[in-house]
């Protein structure tokens, strides 16, 4: 199972480049995509679905071409888009028997799989009634259940914990890392403790072009012995946000316990264990001041 | 001021939103297009055989009128949607949060439809300038003659039309398809209501005529009447404004409305009227109330599981519930792309949500197909059998778009070749159950003329449902288009015009085959386009 993604481009209008030079190889796996608002994670990912076509390069799947033949792909993927609709007249279950019928499930499996599916994202109570009247994050239960109706060999979300509660985002995370064993599953988020918990990979993107690919122990090795925290007065937040790349801030009685990114250690600083958030901040700057990552 | 100021920005913001959208050119590009279609005299204004000369006054009467009778129904389906618009960009919410009123804010959206209409009038009024120029009858430009009639004809119905259209998206029971419909035979109403009493008081109007006058049209005549009347005594009073009628023989001069006092304020009035039209908008008007706009709820409380905020507390119960244990892998012998289960698929989602009632009347429909008399069948039942299920049709082909459902259906395998067929069938087979009865009939009777014309109607009207809704992404194209060719050439059975081709003197079978092979090759060809990869 491989999805190779070569030099991949898109261009809006003729004029702005989403993406550019986008090349990444995939194996199964959570791969968490990360980058800022902007960045081109969900061009990317329409990309990967074969909603829309790239402007230049190649992306295949087990060695087929998308532009060549999409429905190789297609017949085994499963994709939750950031914004999607649904049916408001119909219900839970009818709107995903819908989405069997168009995938191609015959009924049967649907059915059964239908169930399954309600029961997974803790719909089943409610699989009858319309989807009009379904909040933000029940309809997102929908989405994520549409997604998984045939068993998906590469699963595309993207920012799929987007309006669930606490529980159901552990939920979400913990499904996706049961199913990446024997599947490609691409994370698209901005929330960097998604990705922490689930991915298996991490492929940092900022203005449309890969700034690093590598598994999160690497990325975290890389600003090992870099992260500091110390308590600062209130007043001299700004002197400090001034001289160090700050990835973290917070207030406590005995004042702020300032988190930052350094080469060296700052006055009364103590090394602290790095995080992923620290890693991504540490990996986009670098990036934007035009140091390799 | 401050008020004022606040009004100007939503009439910009509402006006810079449209105009910034493709479908605004095609909305110029219509007004072009009926300006061409007049200069070109293919839209005829005559009193018995006589037209104008050519001068200020004829062309400005002949644009004023065509813009307030044409445009007027146009118009309506161009504007209506301003605040739909606001509710799916979720920028009405953000508006329901400030201290706006909600008079304000309809009559504002009245005036945003009536800047889009009054640029509409402008391309009319570029278009009778040039086609007095053109024309070259009399070159000697009178600007106001040239332009009143637009300004007073034409601007006051457009104003009113435009506050309409934001009572209509007000109502619950006008703001979708049904309210598509059902301005047409409100226009029609208006018209008629304006032309009954200058037809009974020939020529010697009351005051009171003036008033109920929408679009103009007996006005004029009452205005034309005595020049013509000069130049041939025996004018019987006739006057039409028609599109594809032979060209007048005669010619006579006409210099201009003579405006009075009475004729304008019936005129203003019309603005009075969109005020009110606007301000009764507002009582209905459910400032983006989710609670409002969401018809359809449940009727029990939904069961709701505490929420847990602490992460920590959320991943151990998490913990103990795995969400793939109750996953079983899928066997490869599941994907049988079956068609006939999407084609189920696809009428069970243009039937979801019918009440019992339309059920009912569409039964009754069947049966009174196949019990009237054969000719009344033909002729008459069949055409409300086949205008009862317009708002099932006119989802076909946007309702991806209209519900942003796009992306997971074009994704799925084949959606071109498999998903848009199957859409057509149960839009075949709504047309073929509801138009049954009288299929049934003719098999009965033999009469294979007339059985085809009925299958080929049957399929014809849901290519037209198809294709217009894949290429406009919007439902009401198809309301409005449908909606007047059945009233026009179906139900007064005008050759070449009724698609039903079960009378036979005015079926033409061989034309609506050749037209739904011509849109079902125009939709395949633009979803292909819609799908990166078809």
């Amino acid at each position: 199972m491989n999805l190779s993604i070569e030099n991949v481009g898109k261009c809006y209008g003729g004029r702005v480049w989403a993406l550019r030079r986008f090349s990444l190889e995939l194996k199964p796996g959570v791969l968490g995509l990360l980058g800022p608002n902007g960045a081109g994670k969900t061009t990317l990912m329409s990309i990967l679905a074969t909603i829309t076509r790239a402007s230049e390069g190649k992306v295949t799947w087990n060695g087929t071409d998308l532009a060549a033949d999409p429905n190789a792909l297609r017949a085994v993927l499963g994709y939750l888009p950031q914004d999607f609709g649904v049916y408001p007249n119909l219900n839970a279950q009818e709107f995903l028997e819908y989405l069997a019928a168009v995938k191609g499930l015959d009924a049967a499996t649907s059915r059964r799989r239908i169930d399954q599916l309600l029961s997974l994202v803790n719909l089943a109570d409610v699989s009858r009634r319309p989807l009009g009247g379904f909040s933000g994050g029940m309809k997102q239960r929908v989405g994520i259940a549409q997604a998984l109706l045939n068993d998906p060999q590469l699963l595309i979300v993207d920012e799929p914990t987007a309006g669930l509660d606490p529980e159901e985002r552990v939920r979400f995370r913990n499904l996706l890392s049961d199913l990446s064993g024997e599947r490609i599953v691409i994370l698209s988020t901005h929330i960097v403790s998604d990705v922490e918990a689930t991915a298996t990979d991490i492929a940092l993107i900022s203005n449309g072009a890969l700034v690093a690919h590598a598994a999160p122990e690497d990325l975290l090795s890389r600003i090992e012995g870099r992260v500091w925290e110390w308590v600062v007065p209130s007043a001299d937040l700004n002197a400090v946000k001034q001289c160090y790349r700050v990835s973290n801030t917070m207030r406590r009685s005995d004042g702020v316990h300032v988190r930052v990114i350094a080469q060296d250690a700052p006055p009364g600083a103590q090394p602290v264990v790095p995080t992923l958030e620290d890693a991504y901040l540490d990996a986009l700057s670098l990036y934007r001041t035009g140091t390799a990552a | 001021m401050k008020r004022s100021r606040v009004l100007w920005h939503l009439v910009k913001a509402d006006f810079l939103t449209r105009v910034r959208r493709t479908s605004f050119l095609v909305t110029l590009a219509f007004a072009v297009f009926l300006g061409y279609q007049t200069f070109a005299g293919h839209i005829v204004m005559q009193l018995d055989d006589y037209r104008g000369v050519y001068n200020s006054a004829w062309v400005g009467a002949l644009m004023g009128l065509v813009t307030s009778s044409f445009l007027t129904l146009v118009g309506f389906y161009i504007v209506k949607g301003s605040i739909l618009r606001d509710e799916t960009t979720r920028v009405g919410q953000i508006l329901a949060a400030t201290p706006m009123s909600k008079p304000f804010y309809t009559v504002a959206k009245s005036l945003g439809n009536f800047a889009v209409l009054a640029a509409m009038v402008l391309v009319m009024a570029a278009a009778a300038l040039c086609m007095q120029l053109i024309r070259a009858e009399d070159r000697t430009l009178h600007l106001w003659t040239l332009l009143s009639p637009l300004l007073l004809y034409a601007l006051p119905s457009m104003a009113f039309v435009a506050a309409v259209a934001v009572l209509f998206e007000t109502l619950p029971v006008l703001r979708g398809g049904l309210g598509n419909v059902a301005w047409f035979f409100f226009w029609m109403a208006l018209l008629i209501g304006g032309i009954a009493p200058a037809m009974a008081h020939r020529g010697t109007p009351g005051n009171a005529a003036y008033f109920h006058d929408f679009t103009g049209l007996p006005t004029m005549m009452y205005q034309m009447r005595a020049p013509l009347l000069k130049v041939d005594p025996t004018f019987h009073d006739s006057f039409s404004l028609s599109i594809g009628s032979p060209p007048p023989r005669h010619r006579f001069l006409w210099t201009g409305v003579q405006w009075n006092a009475i004729e304008v304020a019936a005129r203003l009035l019309w603005f009075v009227w969109a005020l009110a039209a606007a301000l009764l908008a507002s009582i209905f008007f459910h400032r983006f109330d989710p609670a409002r706009e969401r018809l359809i709820r449940a009727r029990t409380a939904p069961v709701e599981r505490p929420a847990v905020e602490e992460l920590s507390a959320a991943k151990e119960l998490a913990r103990a519930d795995p969400w793939s244990a109750r996953l079983t892998p899928l066997p490869p012998a599941s994907m049988k792309n079956t068609f006939v289960s999407l084609v189920a698929a696809e009428l069970r989602l243009m039937l979801k949500g019918r009440q019992w009632w339309w059920y009912a009347v569409a039964g009754g429909l069947f049966i009174g197909c196949l019990a009237a008399p054969l000719d009344a069948s033909r002729s008459g039942v069949i055409l409300a059998a086949w205008i009862w299920p317009i708002l099932l049709w006119s989802q076909m082909g946007s309702r991806e778009s209209r519900y942003a459902t796009g992306s997971l259906v074009f994704s799925a395998p084949h959606a071109l070749q498999r998903q848009l067929p199957a859409a057509w069938v149960a839009g075949v087979i709504v047309a073929a159950l509801t138009g049954g009865g009288l299929g049934f009939r003719l098999l009965l009777a033999r009469d294979l003329h007339g059985l085809a014309g009925w299958a080929v109607a049957a399929c014809f009207i849901p290519s037209l449902a198809q294709a217009l809704g894949v290429w406009s992404g919007s439902s009401k194209f198809f309301e409005a288009l449908y909606t007047v060719w059945w009233y026009t050439g179906a139900a007064h059975h005008v050759l070449g015009l009724d698609y039903t081709g079960t009378v036979a003197t005015s079926s033409t079978p061989g034309l609506y085959l050749v037209l739904t092979a011509a849109l079902l090759a125009s939709c395949w060809m633009r979803r292909r386009t819609q799908l990166a990869y078809a």
